[in-house]
């Protein structure tokens, strides 16, 4: 199996479970909201680049699902 | 038969092919409207919002979220075990990746179960019906994902399933995982 990937899974797994952690014990601050946009991103491009394998593909392709990801975590942060 | 050898870094051959990487970005786009215009409703009446987010189960979704990265991660792993023209362990690995969806599905269900019995059903209040909409919207893609899966399994038993068939499943597979990805935390987590 490959290692980077098995990392990959652990670190995807423990950010699941402090999103939830930060949902359920810490209110409905501002910044506890983008924290958990800001982790579920992280997740959301671990999956992208390491699973899907996009960081061998052409620039265009990382940076279309990059400025997507930044446009739709920028406009919920924005309307809550 | 001659074979080509495609080359990642080509803006035309990314993983998985064009099409599906034109299907996952129009996929993502839809999702992620739907998700900006749930927040944007969820201003209307921010408090019976964060009362039915309340009546989700974020553990539930949390453990959905879990089946699906780790499905996502044995797809991960049958792709390369395909690559290298292993394919025992890319069949074995693709069995596991079905089952996590499966996973995914059973619990999916249990939470609907609960959901319609406690009286929560599509037509309940705003987001409810947002919640009912956008994650039976998601169960299709898994479905349709697991007979993809299914095709695929064939394919690599007989050994007739093509590198480019692997990888486009794959991206579909991984594009569960992405919508997933934001629907949890808008859905579960942050109204």
């Amino acid at each position: 199996m490959n290692k980077k990937n098995m990392y990959t899974l652990g670190l995807l797994i423990i950010l699941t479970i402090i999103t939830a952690f930060f949902s359920n014990h810490f209110g409905d601050f501002k910044y506890i909201i983008f924290t958990i946009l800001l982790l579920s991103s992280i997740k959301f491009l671990l999956v992208v680049f390491n699973f899907m394998e996009l960081r061998h593909a052409h620039p265009f392709w990382k940076f279309s699902i990059i400025t997507y990801l930044i446009l739709f975590v920028g406009i919920i942060t924005i309307i809550i | 038969m001659e074979s080509i050898k495609i080359d990642p870094k080509n803006i035309y051959y990314p993983p998985g092919g064009i099409l599906m990487w034109i299907l996952i970005f129009l996929e993502l786009i839809t999702f992620g409207a739907a998700l900006i215009f749930l927040v944007i409703n969820s201003k209307e009446d921010p408090e019976i919002f964060h009362q039915s987010r309340l009546n989700l189960n974020a553990t539930f979704g949390a453990m959905n979220t879990i089946f699906l990265l780790t499905s996502g991660f044995f797809m991960a792993t049958t792709v390369h075990q395909f690559k290298t023209n292993n394919y025992q362990k890319a069949s074995l690995y693709l069995n596991i990746t079905m089952f996590g969806g499966i996973l995914f599905l059973i619990l999916k269900s249990v939470e609907y179960y609960l959901k319609i019995n406690a009286g929560y059903t599509i037509g309940y209040n705003s987001f409810f019906t947002f919640y009912w909409l956008l994650t039976g919207f998601h169960v299709i893609h898994v479905v349709v994902g697991l007979v993809i899966l299914l095709f695929m399994q064939n394919g690599i038993k007989s050994k007739t399933a093509l590198i480019e068939d692997v990888d486009a499943s794959a991206a579909f597979w991984h594009m569960c995982d992405l919508i997933w990805l934001l629907l949890f935390p808008t859905l579960y987590l942050i109204l």
